[in-house]
C-alpha cells in the first residue's frame, strides 16, 4: 500500500514541470549567475584600476615610478579619458635633495568611486612610491657601506612575502562559486512548497483526500508518503547543484566548486535540510486554503528567511544585532553547515549541530501538520 | 440494514442534522432527496465515517460506527460530487493506485473497468477525459474495494443527459451485485427512475420516507412540502 502512495507521489511530482523548473533550473541559474558575477570579488588578485599617468617630471625618479607602475598587475594603463584615477607626478618630483614634500603626487579621482577602493588604491601606489624611495636610499647607501646597502635591499614590500592569510583554517581560498552554491542550494530546496501545496490543495479540492480518509489511509501514512519523493528530490536537488558548480560554472571561465569537507557531512546535512524544507512546506500547504495562498505565503516566507538567514546578504557583513537574528531561520543553520563543509573542511562533528536543529525543526513543523491535516479531515476540510 | 435514530450534527450555531431518523434496508437502493444544503451530503459523510455527530446512534450493519469506524469504513465506499482522482495520472494509474491502497483484488479491478466502460480509454490522462468519462472514473474507483454499501453523493451534476442514463444504469446494476446503494440527488426524475426508497430531507429533517409507489402517489404534497421548507 504505501510503496503504491510514495509511486503516485513520485507520478504527480514528475508530471509538474513548473514545480520542477523552480526546484532545479532556478536556483541552478542563480549559482551560474552570481558565482561569475561575484568571481572578481573572491580573486585575490583580482582588485585592478584603470590609471593613467601623466609625468610632468620626466626625471630619471619619475620614469622609474612610471615603469613600476606599468608593470603592476593592479594597475590598467588607459587613456586619461577612460582612467578612474589620474597620477600626475609634478615637476620637480626627481629631486631626490629636497625634503620639503611639496612635489606631491596628484591624484584626481572618478567620483563614481567609493571611499574604500581609494584606500586601496592609494595602498598600491604607496607601495610603488615606496618601493622606488627605499632604491634610491639603497644607492646612496652603498656608496658608504655595502653592508647596510643589502639590508635595505632584502627589504620586502610585496604582501605575499609579508603575510600567511589563511581562509577559514583552510588554505585553500574561497572561491565565489564555493559560496553562491551552498547559498543557492538552500534557498532553491525550500522551494519544495510549490509542488508540495499544489499536490496537497488539489487533494483536499478534488476530494481525494476525502475518498483517502474514507479508505481508512491514515494521515500519518498520508504524509509520510509525501515525505519520501521529496527527500528523494531534494537530495538530487543538493548533487544536481553541487554538479553545475563544479562541472559547469568552470566553463564561464569562473573557479570550479571544491568540496573540502567530508562528504559523509554532506550528505547528513542535506537530509537534514530537506526535512527542514519539506517540514515547513507542509505546514504551509495544510494551513493554506487554495494553491494560490500556499505559494504566496511560501515565496513571502522563503524570501524572508532567506534575508534573515544570510541568502540574500552574506551574514558575514551584517551587523551583530542581524547576525544574531539570523540564527532564527532554518536557511542560516543550514547555510552555516555547507560553508563549514565547503570552506573550512568541515566533517560530521562540525555540523552536527546544524543538523539536529534542522531535523528538530522539520519533525515539529511535521507533526504539526499532521495535527492542522487531522482536524481539516474531521471537520470536513 | 443502517439504521439512524436521533442524529444531530451542529456547526456552530447552524443545524445540519436535527434529530434525523431513518433505515435502508440492505440490498436496496436508497435515494435522498432534497435541495442544495439539506443535509444530504452532512449525511452521507457520518455514514461513512468521515465525520462524527453531536449527538444520536447509527448502526450500519449491526455495526455501531462509533465503535466499529475502521470496520464500516472497509466495506463501505464514496462516490464523492466532486471528480476525487489525479487528474495527472491516466485512468490505468489512477485505478491501480486506488486498487493497490486498499488491496482489491484483480477480479474487482476488471469488473470496474467492464461496468464503467473504461476499457478504452485506459492509458489517456484523466484530466483530459470528458464529463461523462470522468465521472465513470469516480465511480470505478468507488467500487475498487467491492463495497457491500456505496454512496454515491450527487454523481451526475454537471454531465449530458446520455452520459447521466449509462451513470444511472450502472448504478442500478449494482443492486443486482447486492450492493447497497445509498444516492443522493435534488433531481426527482433520478430517483424515480433507480431508487426502491426515498428519504426527502429538508434542514437537517427527515421530511418523509417512504417506498418510491407510495411517493409517487403523493408527489405533489412531498414536492409542495420540500419547495415550502426548502424556501424558509
Amino acid at each position: 500500500m504505501f510503496s503504491a502512495m510514495v509511486k503516485k507521489e513520485f507520478l504527480l511530482v514528475l508530471r509538474d514541470r513548473q514545480a520542477l523548473m523552480a526546484l532545479f533550473i532556478m536556483p541552478a541559474i542563480f549559482i551560474l549567475i552570481m558565482s561569475v558575477a561575484m568571481r572578481d570579488i573572491f580573486s585575490q588578485d583580482a582588485v585592478s584600476f584603470d590609471i593613467a599617468v601623466v609625468d610632468l617630471d620626466k626625471s630619471e625618479i619619475s620614469i622609474d615610478l612610471k615603469t613600476d607602475i606599468d608593470d603592476d598587475k593592479s594597475f590598467n594603463i588607459v587613456d586619461i579619458d577612460e582612467a578612474e584615477f589620474i597620477v600626475e607626478i609634478p615637476k620637480g618630483y626627481g629631486d631626490i635633495d629636497d625634503s620639503s614634500n611639496k612635489h606631491k603626487i596628484g591624484i584626481k579621482v572618478d567620483g563614481s568611486l567609493k571611499s574604500d577602493m581609494i584606500e586601496i588604491f592609494k595602498a598600491k601606489l604607496l607601495k610603488s612610491v615606496v618601493n622606488l624611495r627605499l632604491d634610491i636610499i639603497k644607492t646612496r647607501l652603498s656608496e658608504f657601506s655595502d653592508e647596510a646597502a643589502s639590508s635595505i635591499g632584502s627589504v620586502s614590500l610585496s604582501a605575499t612575502e609579508l603575510f600567511d592569510v589563511k581562509y577559514n583554517q583552510s588554505d585553500d581560498i574561497p572561491n565565489s562559486t564555493q559560496q553562491s552554491v551552498p547559498t543557492w542550494i538552500v534557498f532553491g530546496m525550500f522551494f519544495i512548497i510549490i509542488p508540495m501545496s499544489t499536490i496537497y490543495i488539489n487533494e483536499r479540492k478534488q476530494n481525494t483526500l476525502t475518498r483517502l480518509s474514507s479508505m481508512n489511509i491514515s494521515v500519518f501514512s498520508m504524509t509520510l508518503s509525501k515525505i519520501v519523493p521529496y527527500l528523494f528530490i531534494a537530495q538530487i536537488q543538493v548533487w544536481v547543484m553541487i554538479a553545475v558548480g563544479m562541472f559547469v560554472v568552470p566553463l564561464f571561465d569562473t573557479p570550479a566548486l571544491e568540496i573540502n569537507g567530508s562528504v559523509l557531512a554532506l550528505f547528513v546535512l542535506s537530509f537534514s535540510l530537506s526535512i527542514s524544507a519539506i517540514g515547513l512546506s507542509t505546514l504551509i500547504a495544510v494551513s493554506a486554503n487554495s494553491t494560490e495562498q500556499a505559494t504566496t505565503i511560501g515565496g513571502i516566507s522563503n524570501i524572508l528567511l532567506g534575508a534573515i538567514g544570510g541568502v540574500m546578504v552574506p551574514k558575514f557583513i551584517m551587523p551583530e544585532s542581524m547576525q544574531t537574528l539570523a540564527n532564527i531561520s532554518p536557511m542560516s543553520w543550514g547555510l552555516d553547515g555547507f560553508l563549514d563543509i565547503f570552506l573550512k573542511g568541515g566533517d560530521l562533528a562540525m555540523v552536527l549541530n546544524e543538523s539536529l536543529a534542522l531535523m528538530l525543526f522539520g519533525l515539529i513543523a511535521l507533526m504539526v501538520s499532521m495535527i492542522i491535516l487531522h482536524r481539516r479531515i474531521e471537520g470536513g476540510f | 440494514m443502517i439504521k439512524v435514530s436521533n442524529v444531530s450534527k451542529n456547526y456552530g450555531d447552524l443545524k445540519a442534522l436535527d434529530s434525523l431518523s431513518l433505515e435502508i434496508k440492505k440490498g436496496s437502493i436508497f435515494g435522498l432527496l432534497g435541495v442544495n444544503g439539506a443535509g444530504k451530503s452532512t449525511l452521507l459523510s457520518i455514514l461513512n465515517g468521515l465525520s462524527g455527530f453531536d449527538s444520536g446512534s447509527i448502526e450500519v450493519f449491526g455495526l455501531d460506527i462509533k465503535k466499529d469506524k475502521k470496520k464500516i469504513k472497509e466495506i463501505s465506499s464514496i462516490v464523492p460530487q466532486n471528480l476525487a482522482f489525479y487528474e495527472k495520472l491516466t485512468v490505468r494509474e489512477n485505478l491501480d493506485f486506488f486498487s493497490k491502497i486498499q488491496n482489491a483484488t484483480k477480479e474487482n479491478y476488471d469488473r470496474a473497468i467492464e461496468i464503467n466502460d473504461l476499457s478504452k480509454i485506459l492509458d489517456q490522462e484523466a484530466g483530459t477525459l470528458s464529463g461523462g468519462q470522468k465521472r465513470r472514473l469516480n465511480i470505478a474507483i468507488g467500487i475498487l474495494n467491492n463495497p457491500q454499501i456505496i454512496y454515491f453523493d450527487e454523481p451526475t451534476v454537471g454531465i449530458d443527459p446520455k452520459s447521466r442514463n449509462e451513470i444511472l444504469d450502472s448504478i442500478k446494476s449494482y443492486k443486482d451485485l447486492g450492493i447497497t446503494v445509498v444516492y443522493t440527488s435534488h433531481y426527482m426524475n433520478e430517483i424515480e427512475k433507480i431508487c426502491d426508497e426515498v428519504a426527502i430531507i429538508s434542514n437537517g429533517k427527515l421530511v418523509e420516507q417512504s417506498s418510491i409507489e407510495n411517493l409517487q402517489t403523493n408527489l405533489e404534497e412531498h414536492f409542495l412540502d420540500v419547495t415550502e421548507v426548502g424556501n424558509v
